[in-house]
């Protein structure tokens, strides 16, 4: 407990606060704008922060990761534009919400979800990082593989509507993670002699595309045709209790997903949102509510999103494998600070663990008390002009992307994924599955890949953790399947024919 | 509400000022590179006298926050007070650093546009990019991040010689970073020159392919000294080789290649590099510059907490040594 006084204390001197409310700043606006994503705050940060002291630089790097967790959620709810990719789940049910007038609502469940999230995660990271390091070692490329199966399966439940578009989209995701260099031999795949599409697809251009260029695109072609109702009421802002414990299960099964996600390397929040979405449909009482506005649907995705920090920073600290893309760079400055991560870590520098813990608990419950405040400012900025409100999603969209690769072909990718994200849409399938084939992919190819270079395919069976996964893929593949035929039976029972 | 605005608008301060060191310059940028083939001649004769009289840019290949960046933000930093204007690092991550490359390539040789080399710019041209270091005019090694060959803490082989002859019986994994990387190239070096049986597992990125070690999934790991330091200390790997002239002080006891009898040097070294053609006096203050900023403690600190050495070659050696290892990757990369 010791180290816990000695942390509080070298962040109550001035320049560490001054660098955790500037870190709070950056990182709540920074999540709010499409396209600008959490590692490019914290990498710029980074060049500033290096000079400092561990605790006032920590203070800034995380709490600019904590508090872009909660800014990337609004314009998901308002707009369908995931503010970073983490947020890509949040778009499935609270942008639905928000436009049946509970924009208040769904940004305030979504702020308690995400601190629901980052606590539950805080637990793991001090209780459970020994045991969670030597978990995650197990984890080769066989365990990998199936993880990412799993993963996959989520596809069917995001096409509830019809599984054949659903599937064609998600294999549309796949083709088009294959476009670049593979992931085994470095050759060159559809790239056409063109060196721009030999580093493959930028996933930021896609996401952005797919639901907020697609998005504009939309309303701008539908105005004439049929009006769209305006996103301008807030409704009400708190949930009722019926509300809240409604909630509480889906937040519950997400902690726990999140956290699993976060220690694998290489899987992050985005992955997160999407499994626990799904894991939320499974164990909902109202699954044909999720994707038409499910309360359970967005504390799924956003509980399971944020509470892979603490999973990210567990591998980061007691292994050195980044767990995500922010990790990794606080890895570099970590290093520079001479704080070498490790097993050994969390005996050798008790103080940095707490200080750590410490910085991600105050941002946490900061950016709560920030983002409840901030709702009804935040939904009125919905009754602009919607000419106003397409102009402002387009620039800021098309800024931000190009600034991940100061190169305009990024911000090209991102104008022509919306193009096809509209296709997609006016065809009826869902923008979901192309982001998850796209994700997982290269994920599943390169770890069977390696899987294959390293043993035999048997391997996928004999291994405990492996097949365990494989059967939950199974069992998350049939169980619908199964549903259908039991509800069609009893609709059959009923005597009821409508559908 | 008040205080609201105020940590917003601190927040906005902050932002604007960090993001302007590498966003800031981008628009400028590209109607230069739309220009080049024809300004390039003018240019450089306006440029022979009183050379620098604006800011000259850095392109980096990586993102913002990596290795090659935080090594040339020290150089740039270093190198600002010498030449008397400011270095402006602009990050142009993207199909394998080519991107940045080919960006430098179209610059006009005037010494305003510069960028970090790493030892890719020597490796690309055998994997499919159109790059190789004679398209460039090289001004200076400024760092080396020397390999390691790293093994689970159970694996019966203690020494590079008992591994390379197990593995003349036996066909053993090695991961490394990815496919073409530079610890690939490693077992690669192993192999061509003891027969040993070396099956590469690209992964991505440093730290999973030493983690397949610790966790037992592969027989060895390619790397830098980095990912294997701590883990070498906490007693979950063990190091064999470091490929190297000499040893690394971070790792005292771990013997290099050749004082086991092997003779192979491996490392992601990185240099300065600018479009090919820069008038002589400009690429002499630059060289000098570069020299000067090598030395500087301020730089030689940033580089040796980062686990790498501070090894400088001039103009002349870089380009020679580049070029040695241009044709050494092409036998090793394309057997």
């Amino acid at each position: 407990m010791n180290a816990y006084a000695d942390a509080l204390a070298s962040l109550l001197e001035p320049t560490a606060l001054l660098c955790f409310v500037i870190g709070l700043g950056l990182g709540l606006l920074v999540g709010v704008f499409p396209g600008i994503t959490i590692s490019m705050a914290v990498a710029l940060a980074t060049s500033f922060t290096l000079t400092l002291e561990p605790a006032q630089g920590l203070a800034m790097l995380l709490a600019i990761y904590v508090s872009a967790q909660y800014g990337d959620r609004i314009p998901s709810i308002l707009v369908n534009t995931p503010g970073t990719p983490a947020a890509v789940a949040t778009t499935l049910d609270g942008y639905p919400l928000a436009k049946q007038g509970k924009a208040g609502v769904a940004l305030s469940v979504s702020a308690i979800a995400t601190t629901v999230g980052i606590l539950a995660s805080m637990l793991v990271l001090v209780f459970l990082a020994g045991p969670i390091a030597a978990f995650a070692l197990q984890f080769g490329p066989f365990e990998m593989f199936s993880l990412v199966v799993f993963g996959l399966t989520v596809i069917i439940s995001i096409a509830s509507r019809s599984i054949a578009k659903g599937i064609f989209a998600g294999l549309l995701g796949l083709a088009l993670a294959s476009i670049g260099t593979d992931p085994i031999t470095g050759d060159a795949r559809f790239a056409f002699g063109n060196n721009e599409l030999m580093g493959g697809l930028n996933f930021i251009a896609l996401i952005i595309g797919l639901f907020g260029i697609t998005e504009v695109l939309d309303q701008v072609f539908t105005r004439h045709a049929h009006k769209v109702r305006p996103i301008s009421s807030l409704g009400r802002w708190w949930p009722t209790k019926r509300e809240l414990a409604g909630v509480s299960k889906p937040m519950a099964q997400s902690s726990v997903i999140g956290a699993i996600v976060g220690v694998v390397p290489a899987a992050g929040g985005d992955i997160a949102g999407l499994v626990g979405w799904n894991r939320a449909k499974a164990i909902s009482k109202e699954p044909e509510k999720f994707g038409k506005g499910s309360l359970e649907g967005l504390v799924g995705a956003d509980t399971a999103s944020s509470s892979t920090l603490g999973g990210a920073l567990t591998t980061t600290l007691s292994l050195g494998i980044p767990g995500d893309s922010v990790m990794a760079i606080m890895l570099g400055s970590m290093i520079i600070w001479g704080i070498q991560p490790g097993p050994s870590l969390f005996e050798r520098r008790p103080d940095i663990v707490a200080t750590i813990v410490l910085i991600m608990v105050f941002a946490t419950l900061v950016s709560t008390i920030i983002s409840l405040l901030r709702v009804k400012t935040m939904t009125r900025l919905l009754d602009l002009n919607p000419q106003w409100i397409w102009g402002i999603i387009l620039v800021f969209c098309i800024v931000g992307t190009y600034a991940t690769t100061n190169n305009v072909w990024t911000a090209v990718q991102m104008l022509v994924f919306g193009v096809i994200g509209l296709v997609l849409r006016r065809l009826g399938m869902p923008a979901g599955p192309v982001v998850l084939g796209f994700l997982l992919g290269p994920l599943a190819e390169a770890n069977l890949r390696r899987a294959m270079l390293i043993g035999s395919p048997v391997e996928l069976l004999t291994r405990p953790i492996s097949l365990v996964l494989l059967l939950v893929a199974a069992g998350s593949l049939l169980w619908p399947v199964w549903k259908g035929y039991r509800d069609s039976r009893a609709t059959k029972a009923a005597d009821g024919g409508v559908n | 509400m008040q205080r609201r605005t105020l940590l917003l608008g601190v927040a906005a301060a902050a932002l604007g000022a960090s993001a302007c060191t590498t966003r800031g310059t981008a628009p400028t940028a590209a109607p230069g590179g739309t220009a080049a083939p024809t300004a390039g001649a003018a240019t450089s004769a306006a440029a022979a006298s009183g050379y620098p009289t604006k800011d000259i840019t850095l392109i980096v290949q990586a993102a913002a926050g990596g290795g090659s960046d935080l090594s040339s933000r020290a150089l740039a930093s270093a190198m600002e007070p010498i030449i008397g204007k400011s270095i402006i690092v602009e990050n142009r991550p993207g199909a394998a650093g080519s991107t940045a490359m080919l960006h430098v390539k179209s610059q006009p040789a005037d010494g305003y546009t510069i960028g970090f080399g790493p030892v890719e710019i020597a490796m690309l041209g055998s994997l499919n990019y159109d790059i190789k270091p004679a398209d460039f005019d090289l001004l200076g090694q400024i760092m080396l991040g020397p390999g390691v060959l790293s093994v689970p803490p159970n694996s019966p082989y203690n020494s590079l010689q008992e591994f390379v002859d197990a593995a003349k019986e036996r066909e053993m994994t090695v991961s490394n970073s990815g496919p073409g990387s530079i610890w690939e190239v490693l077992g690669s070096a192993i192999a061509a020159e003891t027969d040993a049986k070396i099956r590469p597992v690209p992964f991505d990125g440093g730290a999973p392919a030493v983690a397949a070690v610790m966790g037992g999934q592969v027989d060895a790991a390619g790397s830098g000294v980095n990912e294997v330091k701590q883990n070498l200390a906490d007693g979950k790997l063990k190091v064999l080789a470091l490929f190297h002239s000499e040893r690394h002080p971070e790792l005292p006891d771990v013997p290099t290649a050749k004082e086991q009898g092997l003779d192979i040097e491996i490392g992601g070294w990185g240099g300065i590099y600018a479009p090919k053609g820069l008038p002589a006096d400009v690429k002499a203050t630059l060289e000098d510059a570069i020299k000067q900023a090598v030395e500087s403690d301020s730089y030689r600190d940033i580089i040796t907490k980062s686990g790498n050495l501070v090894v400088y070659k001039n103009s002349a050696d870089f380009e020679a040594f580049a070029q040695s290892e241009f044709d050494r990757f092409a036998e090793l990369l394309n057997p």
